[in-house]
């Protein structure tokens, strides 16, 4: 068996020194300190969008404090995401795309059309199943329909005034400015009351399908945990049952039991809305990353800027990007990173080469 | 090295592709195969070599470590799980980081997939898909102690060099006897791979 420590000198020059990785309290502090400042930011926002609280609703205080908790869940998560070293360099290749001046005179609409695509149609899915894209999206709708109404209720951003006392005639304002005029009585006041209840129709099914896969599909169930892959399911499916019972109460059973409900759709939400930093629900917050990685290859494939394998000669991936996964890989001490210029195929047949010449010769 | 684990003996392997049929049967990626077979000198030699995740353990997971999304999980049994479907964003680092050239991504599903050493069946005592139809013992599947059983005086190795750089692997390949105190060279540097400088 030949020396490793010797050929590697003629074959790849020393990479450059790493910088050191970050600390762990260094990240822990940095990302405390995010949490407090946008859990203040909000607090603030909150103050004046309510107009110094007249427009806020106290009924709605738990709800504020969680979405207060959930901001700084959310920050103090984020940054310790982003301070891994693979993350924390393709967030700066990421926004470097995003913000270079440059790359939108050639692509003006790929940003956009990543957006739709990943975001908001989640085309990805579709490859991966129909069904599973239907659900989801079926989820993701309904979710977004849930936050825009709710997080600006809550924090007092909305209101729903009526100058006669009991309507028909409502007006919606936001941050006390009048935006819109209703009648609670036609489609348009049938609607924005009755927003939150289309919202749980949306989630009911999207959210059952995918409960009823993790009972069911093996690949699925291979290694799913309760509190990852199956709590935020049942969340999703209290929440929506207890808001839908709500309504019901009020029209049929003239709010027989309204109050216990509240209480239990209100316990629900908060417990979702602190979840979400720490669970499978962190993936909202991540998946924005995807634009960012895509625009950021993207971008060097329109510059022609491919990296093709030094042994086949099959493209691996833009240059940019393969420079950008040896620093991850050099950040991270890995001292291969000059492999990653090959293909993943060579890399497998130049490994059964070497074991039929240096260690198996019989092999061959 | 773990407990139970595969152990690949490349001078065994025929290259009859029972193994990658019989991957594409597992639960957890069924229909697409996950383990590698490649035909080192296509023409020249009949030698192939099956490759499946060897789920590094020092450093541990090159693939998680690279991932920008945390999507990789290893478990407590030191199994390097495939992409979590949630988070993966289909980058691609853990496939172009991988000194073993294992994990395959699907670009329209934007979803990285691996060898997981089955582990709806591993998990529940049952040998891999690969190593329990494969016809000459390439692949086997228990413990060093269950090989050697089978093989009297087996020597096998669990860590491979990329240079000066040596990576401990859960999954063991069969060596020499007189090979066994080294690394197993992992094909890097390439410059006298038989001879011929591919760089």
């Amino acid at each position: 068996m030949s020396e490793p420590s010797e050929a590697v000198a003629a074959a790849t020059p020393p990479p450059p020194a790493a910088p050191a990785p970050p600390a762990g309290r260094s990240v822990t502090a940095r990302a405390t300190l995010a949490g407090a400042a946008v859990s203040a930011l909000l607090v603030l926002a909150i103050v004046l969008g309510s107009r110094f609280l007249r427009d806020f609703d106290s009924a709605l205080l738990p709800y504020a404090v969680a979405t207060v908790f959930l901001a700084f869940g959310v920050a103090y998560r984020y940054t310790v995401w982003v301070s891994s070293p693979g993350a924390r360099r393709l967030f700066a290749k990421g926004f470097g795309s995003l913000f270079s001046a440059a790359n939108f005179r050639k692509a003006p609409t790929a940003l956009p059309r990543m957006i739709a695509t990943y975001l908001g149609f989640q085309k990805f899915l579709g490859a991966r199943s129909h069904a599973r894209w239907a659900a989801h999206q079926l989820i993701f709708w309904g979710c977004i329909l849930a936050a825009l109404i709710t997080f600006p209720l809550t924090w007092g951003w909305f209101t729903f005034t009526s100058g006669s006392g009991s309507g028909p005639g409502y007006e919606m304002r936001i941050w006390g400015f009048k935006v819109l005029g209703f009648d609670s009585l036609n489609i348009l006041g049938w609607l924005m009351f009755h927003g939150l209840d289309i919202a749980a129709v949306l989630v009911i099914p999207g959210a059952s399908y995918f409960l009823w896969r993790r009972m069911k599909d093996r690949g699925a169930i291979t290694g799913q945990r309760f509190a990852y892959d199956l709590l935020p399911l049942i969340l999703l499916i209290v929440i929506s049952v207890t808001g839908l019972l709500l309504t019901f109460s009020s029209i049929f059973l003239h709010g027989g039991g309204y109050e216990f409900l509240a209480i239990l759709h209100m316990v629900s939400v908060v417990f979702t809305l602190i979840y979400i930093p720490f669970g499978k629900f962190f993936h909202i917050v991540q998946r924005p990353a995807a634009v960012g990685m895509q625009l950021f290859k993207y971008t060097g494939r329109q510059d022609d800027q491919v990296f093709a394998c030094k042994r086949c000669g099959e493209p691996v991936d833009t240059a940019p990007y393969v420079e950008n996964l040896r620093g991850t890989m050099r950040d991270l001490r890995l001292g291969f990173d000059a492999w990653a210029e090959y293909c993943p195929r060579c890399k497998r047949v130049l490994r059964g080469n070497a074991y039929l010449t240096h260690v198996k010769k019989g092999y061959k | 090295m773990m407990g139970k684990t595969i152990f690949i003996d490349p001078g065994r392997c025929i290259g009859c592709q029972a193994c990658v049929s019989a991957c594409r049967e597992c639960d957890s990626h069924r229909g697409k195969s996950m383990i590698h077979l490649d035909y080192t000198e296509p023409g020249r030699s009949v030698a192939s070599l099956p490759t499946v995740c060897m789920h590094c353990e020092d450093p541990v997971a090159p693939c998680a470590e690279v991932c920008p999304a945390d999507a990789i999980l290893v478990t407590a049994d030191g199994v390097v799980q495939q992409a979590d479907t949630t988070r993966c964003i289909g980058c691609a680092n853990c496939v172009n980081a991988c000194p073993f050239g294992v994990p395959k991504i699907d670009l329209q599903a934007k979803l990285q997939m691996k060898c997981n050493l089955c582990y709806d069946r591993t998990a529940y005592g049952l040998a891999p898909m690969c190593a329990t139809v494969c016809p000459t013992g390439a692949l086997f599947y228990g413990t060093v102690e269950e090989l050697r059983a089978e093989r009297p005086g087996v020597q096998v190795a669990d860590s491979f060099a990329f240079g000066d750089v040596v990576v401990s692997t859960g999954v063991a390949m069969v060596v020499p006897a007189d090979k066994v105190q080294w690394p197993v060279p992992g094909g890097l540097p390439v410059v006298e791979i038989n001879g011929v400088d591919v760089r």
